[in-house]
């Protein structure tokens, strides 16, 4: 069977449409009539694969979810919670008693105003917060959680009750 | 199975009793009154004639299932949600990807990509259809895959089948320079299934090469480290995880199986409507598997 071993020239298809056309493969190959009748979404033609240079990426976009955000929040939390703010210590422990009257029937509600206060934060949020940019920049987000804080406080112990 | 198995039944194969080629014959009949007065159900087939001309009834068996969209009705084996239970969407870290690889990737979570199951589907789709036809048309099919860790059930699978497996050290010519390597007068496949595209050290396999080159066209699971330009149906999917790659698996063995029982049954069709004059009623069985017989035109199986 004739062949032309030239695989980075044309497709497997092209090539042996061809050498048929030119008379030189007498026999249709088993394949050629099903591909024709059904050919692929792209030809596989070779590429040469090229390294991008400069500043050109790729196009392919991260996958965030509204929960990310209370996610960057607590994180966010927790770690401004380290460094020692007086403030948010003083609800934290408030809410912490009221955490002790009442369990699990206050995480619940808690999760509510936590989802409510999350969509006022969302308004006041000027921009959206990545969760992997929460260790890169701390004075924006001081900012921030301040301004969250002022509007609910219920929402600080949720930074305790997570597992 | 080790490439020495193969030898045997591949230099046996050429001895398949393979019809004469009714494509080139196809311009030199001219259209026939039909015996009976009995008119094809279809008008789409072309003038072909219908006594009890071998040359004819397997050019019938070859052409009749590249009419239907879906003939094997292989849309019906996977989903997109079985897809995502399998773990198929699940990609490489960004930082493995292929360049060619980023159409096929939905996006990247934290850092790992997410391969696009509905372009995954479709992808499928060609693909299972294309392994099913070359199955019908009893090619031989080899599985190729260089993953120690589902090298036995890529086996399994192709003895299953009833096709080859070559999951070993690919040696240097053995598609380039199969008469030196594999002896004289020796068959190669028609269609070469990729459940790894890449060898043990990351890189292309040489089969991916060599089949371009050999004009055998290929299908193959392309994970998003892998480059797909090469392989004529590609699957874009995950390559490295088990329940993904048992997923395949299952569902190439179930699409050549039923691939090859369509043949039987379309043989066994012909064969017993061959004395009573071939009409529209061979066309009507050719969707059903029983023997009765209806009338109803074939549907889109």
């Amino acid at each position: 069977m004739a062949r032309s071993r030239l695989e980075t020239v044309g497709s497997v298809f092209s090539r042996t449409r061809d050498l048929i056309r030119a008379g030189v493969l007498n026999e249709k190959p088993l394949w050629f009539d099903i591909y024709n009748a059904f050919p692929p979404l792209r030809e596989p033609v070779f590429r040469r694969p090229r390294l991008r240079y400069g500043k050109a990426k790729a196009a392919i976009q991260d996958i965030l979810y509204p929960e990310d955000r209370i996610r960057a929040f607590v994180e966010k939390y927790i770690e401004l919670q380290k460094l020692g703010e007086t403030d948010e210590e003083k609800l934290f422990v408030e809410t912490g008693k009221a955490l002790l009257a009442a369990g699990v029937i206050l995480r619940r509600v808690e999760a509510r105003t936590q989802k409510e206060g999350g969509h006022v934060s969302w308004e006041s949020e000027p921009t959206g917060v990545k969760p992997q940019t929460v260790l890169e920049k701390n004075q924006p987000l001081q900012e921030v959680p301040q301004d969250q804080h002022l509007e609910t406080s219920e929402e600080q112990p949720k930074g305790l009750s997570p597992p | 199975m080790v490439p020495a198995a193969t030898v045997p039944r591949l230099l046996g194969a050429g001895v398949w009793p393979r019809p004469l080629r009714p494509h080139l014959l196809q311009s030199a009949t001219p259209g026939r009154a039909r015996p009976g007065g009995r008119t094809l159900a279809s008008a789409a087939t072309p003038a072909v004639s219908e006594p009890e001309d071998s040359i004819d009834v397997s050019d019938k068996i070859l052409s009749q299932p590249l009419k239907h969209s879906d003939f094997f009705n292989v849309k019906e084996l996977f989903s997109v949600r079985s897809l995502f239970d399998a773990r198929v969407h699940l990609g490489h870290k960004a930082g493995c990807r292929h360049r060619f690889m980023e159409p096929y990737i939905f996006g990247s979570r934290l850092g790992q990509d997410i391969i696009d199951l509905e372009q995954t589907a479709a992808h499928l789709q060609l693909a299972l259809n294309f392994m099913a036809h070359v199955a019908y048309r009893k090619g031989i099919i080899l599985f190729v895959g260089r993953n120690r860790q589902f090298s036995h059930l890529i086996e399994t699978t192709a003895r299953n089948c009833g096709e080859y497996a070559h999951t070993r050290y690919f040696k240097g010519g053995l598609l380039t320079n199969a008469p030196l390597l594999l002896g004289p007068m020796v068959r190669l496949p028609d269609l070469i299934i990729f459940l790894h595209t890449l060898n043990n050290v990351f890189e292309p396999h040489v089969a991916v090469r060599d089949a371009a080159k050999m004009h055998i066209p290929t299908v193959g699971v392309v994970d998003t480290n892998c480059n797909p330009c090469l392989i004529t149906y590609p699957i874009p999917g995950n390559d490295d995880s088990p329940p993904s790659i048992h997923l395949f698996c299952r569902l190439f063995q179930t699409t050549i199986n039923r691939a090859k029982q369509k043949r039987r049954q379309m043989e066994a069709l012909y064969r017993l409507q061959g004395p009573e004059g071939l009409g529209a009623r061979g066309q009507g069985l050719a969707a059903s598997p029983s023997l009765g017989g209806t009338h109803s035109p074939p549907e889109g199986e």
